[in-house]
């Protein structure tokens, strides 16, 4: 009972940190951060110990196609419909499962420090809540309990960004993710509806397995892509993800960085089988990536606020995973999901050092020199810098490479996606270094109000932020940790390895040169600018039209239909009533009068019969 | 010689209930009215004690009596209405009597 175990901790994690807050609400006292987090921290560190006995115990099995499969009770058994509540840990669960435990432990130990002032331990008990559904999403055996985890992580999500619940922008913006991604959860309903109809069956491995007609493999491809593009903010689903930066920065940095938004890719890996039938979803994922990859880097460059920075980043690197998904090489871009989770939880809660730092200023035309007074950080942040920029020997520089690599040689790999990619790896050298050089060198800018409490950040936080560096260093060095079966026809073209490495570090410096130049001195104010409008767009667009077809429908329907219909039975209740109240005379003979006819009808119906109805 | 036969009780017990009835619906006067009342309830009786007869059975005489008692309470407490409606309406015609529709 090894995996339900450690699925299982979190959740007790949330139960005892919920009961704490409760016991603590109904006796008038502060629920504090300290017993909080140390409640859920310990469950996580625990799930975490499991994990790692767990891919112990799955190496001696050789990998490959082991699996330790657990199945815990039957769940849902409908006609010929029979679910499982159970988990399967394989190769692939494995993965995801360690950096969820590895890095969940990280960031809930650096939100003992992060939370301190305006936490409580509600806070922690989401965090928990979140980890295990998320464990529930990749380990899951079947397609409705990856939904379970799906849409749960959806809700502590929304639970997190909304957290500071006092401010209406928090609030929005959380109820902003939870709908869009609700557009994304249709998809996967409907694919689940699907699977069932020609597979019969939810169980991944059997999905999976079973050979689809092709018509049908391409639509629950496109489905099950279109529930990716939600929870994995991809076009044309992403305007959710900047806005989530809302949240505390340790939620950033595990939900909306290193774990929840890569559950499209998880999805995508255990499906390959399924995915890879259809040609057709594999372009789409393809050109979709890229142009996610492409326009979200485009977007970072022009952004001030260091969160939104790095949530592009973000949104730019899915968009390079999902590309390596729909060239065929969805190890790659599972290595990228590890390596990525590593580094950018580590630049995520560097930034959250640098804000708590300055009290909550978020501006990076605000900041400028920090190197100095934090040194810890500064260091930390530097690793995660050369990591997304893809320096070697930082694990970034494998991945990224991998995936560029894998555009050109991959069974539907297409130049045109690598010259995406690769520029997009340019802009990416170019923002991050923007952000670096502005944070971290040069002359301070720092208002004076904030420079009265500039600190570097407690141990508590520091050490979560030293222990992903080293990952962030090391994470490459062993290769991809998955691989999938058939995904690796022979080399289209002769491109070697190397030649692709010279131009990856190449366009990375060349990224990183611009921006130093610009940034290093003279530095002139910008003001946040999004070159796209996506938000916009569907503001006027939806937005509107919703609104209009709204006063629309309230217009002919409730005042035209409804209002008349209500006013209707009115009248109607109002004429009856005039007719029926001649009746009631108030004389009692009358009313004897009508009881004797009625008795004599009554009684004439029992002898003679009813026309219709025949004899009593 | 004639015999009383049971089916010309029955006949004569009609015709007083009807009476009683037809009474109780035309006249205003509630006194009479209650008169009436005792009419049917006394052409009941006599129906009752008809079909003892043919049956055979002391049961209906049983309810006779039963009916004849209640009857005594009903007329006490119906002069009692009747005098207590006299009190407060002056009246003791039914037409003018319309407060049920209140």
């Amino acid at each position: 009972m090894i995996i339900s175990l450690l699925v299982f901790l979190p959740l007790l994690g949330f139960s005892l940190t919920a009961f704490y807050h409760f016991s603590c609400s109904s006796r008038k006292k502060e629920p504090t951060v300290a017993v909080g987090g140390f409640l859920a921290t310990g469950a996580m560190v625990a799930s975490f110990c499991v994990s790692i006995v767990a891919w112990f115990k799955l190496r001696s099995a050789g990998f490959g196609d082991a699996s330790i499969e657990e199945s815990l009770f039957s769940w849902m058994k409908v006609g010929g419909l029979q679910v499982d509540f159970g988990f399967r840990f394989d190769r692939l669960s494995a993965v995801f499962t360690l950096v969820i435990t590895g890095v969940g432990s990280l960031i809930h130990l650096y939100s003992i420090g992060y939370m301190e002032n305006d936490g409580s331990a509600r806070y922690f008990a989401y965090l928990n809540l979140f980890c295990f559904m998320m464990l529930n999403l990749v380990l899951g055996s079947s397609l409705p309990q990856v939904f379970l985890g799906w849409e749960g992580v959806g809700l502590a999500s929304y639970l997190l960004i909304g957290f500071w619940s006092q401010e209406m922008g928090n609030v929005a913006a959380a109820q902003k993710a939870f709908i869009m991604n609700r557009i994304g959860d249709l998809g996967l309903l409907f694919a689940m509806f699907l699977g069932f109809k020609f597979a019969g069956t939810l169980d991944l491995a059997q999905l999976s397995a079973f050979a689809f007609r092709p018509d049908v493999a391409t639509i629950f491809g496109l489905l099950i892509f279109l529930a990716c593009t939600g929870k994995s903010a991809q076009i044309p689903l992403f305007t959710w993800l900047p806005d989530a930066m809302a949240g505390p920065t340790p939620v950033s940095a595990l939900i909306h960085a290193a774990t929840m938004v890569t559950s499209g890719i998880y999805l995508l890996g255990r499906l390959n089988p399924v995915i890879a039938q259809s040609p057709v979803v594999m372009s789409v994922i393809g050109a979709i990536g890229a142009a996610t990859a492409l326009m979200a880097a485009i977007t970072a460059c022009f952004q001030t606020d260091i969160k939104k920075v790095l949530a592009y980043s973000t949104i730019s690197q899915l968009g390079f995973m999902f590309v390596a998904c729909g060239v065929g090489a969805a190890e790659t871009g599972v290595f990228h999901v590890m390596t990525h989770a590593f580094f950018k939880a580590l630049l995520f809660l560097g930034a959250g050092s640098v804000i708590h730092a300055l009290s909550g200023t978020q501006d990076i035309f605000k900041m400028g020199g920090l190197r100095r007074v934090l040194p810890w950080t500064f260091w930390t942040f530097t690793v995660g810098w050369a990591a997304i920029l893809g320096l070697p020997p930082f694990s970034g520089f494998f991945s990224k490479d991998g995936i560029l690599h894998e555009t050109l040689v991959a069974s539907h790999g297409n130049p045109v996606l690598f010259g995406i990619l690769a520029f997009s790896a340019f802009l990416t050298a170019f923002y991050m270094t923007r952000l670096y050089v502005l944070v971290f060198t040069g002359d301070s800018r720092v208002s004076e109000e904030a420079k009265k409490h500039i600190h570097e950040s407690p141990l508590v936080m520091v050490i979560p932020l030293v222990v992903l560096s080293i990952a962030s260093l090391v994470g490459g060095w062993f290769g991809a940790p998955v691989r999938f079966e058939e995904t690796h026809a022979a080399p289209a073209h002769g491109v070697s390895e190397a030649v692709i490495m010279v131009v990856s570090v190449g366009l990375a410096l060349a990224g990183a040169y611009i921006a130093y130049r610009k940034y290093s001195s003279n530095v002139r104010m910008e003001l946040s600018k999004d070159p796209f409008r996506i938000d916009e767009f569907y503001l006027s667009f939806f937005g509107n039209g919703v609104k209009k077809a709204s006063s629309m429908v309230g217009r002919f329907l409730e005042d035209g239909l409804f209002q008349k219909m209500l006013q209707a039975s009115g009248v109607a209740v109002d004429l009856g009533g005039n007719l029926f109240k001649t009746v009631q005379t108030g004389s009692a003979q009358g009313y004897l009068l009508m009881m004797v006819l009625a008795l004599i009808g009554l009684v004439c119906g029992l002898i003679f019969g009813v026309p219709g109805y025949g004899n009593f | 010689m004639m015999t009383l036969e049971p089916w010309m009780m029955l006949v004569v017990s009609m015709v007083i209930f009807g009476i009683g009835l037809f009474g109780l619906l035309i006249r205003k006067n509630l006194l009479v009215m209650l008169m009436c009342v005792e009419l049917m309830l006394n052409g009941v009786n006599l129906s009752f004690v008809a079909f003892s007869k043919i049956h055979h059975s002391l049961d209906g005489h049983l309810a006779v009596l039963f009916v004849m008692t209640v009857a005594a309470a009903e007329s006490a407490v119906g002069l009692g209405l009747v005098i207590a409606l006299f009190r407060t309406l002056r009246t003791v015609d039914s037409d003018q009597i319309q407060i049920l529709r209140d």
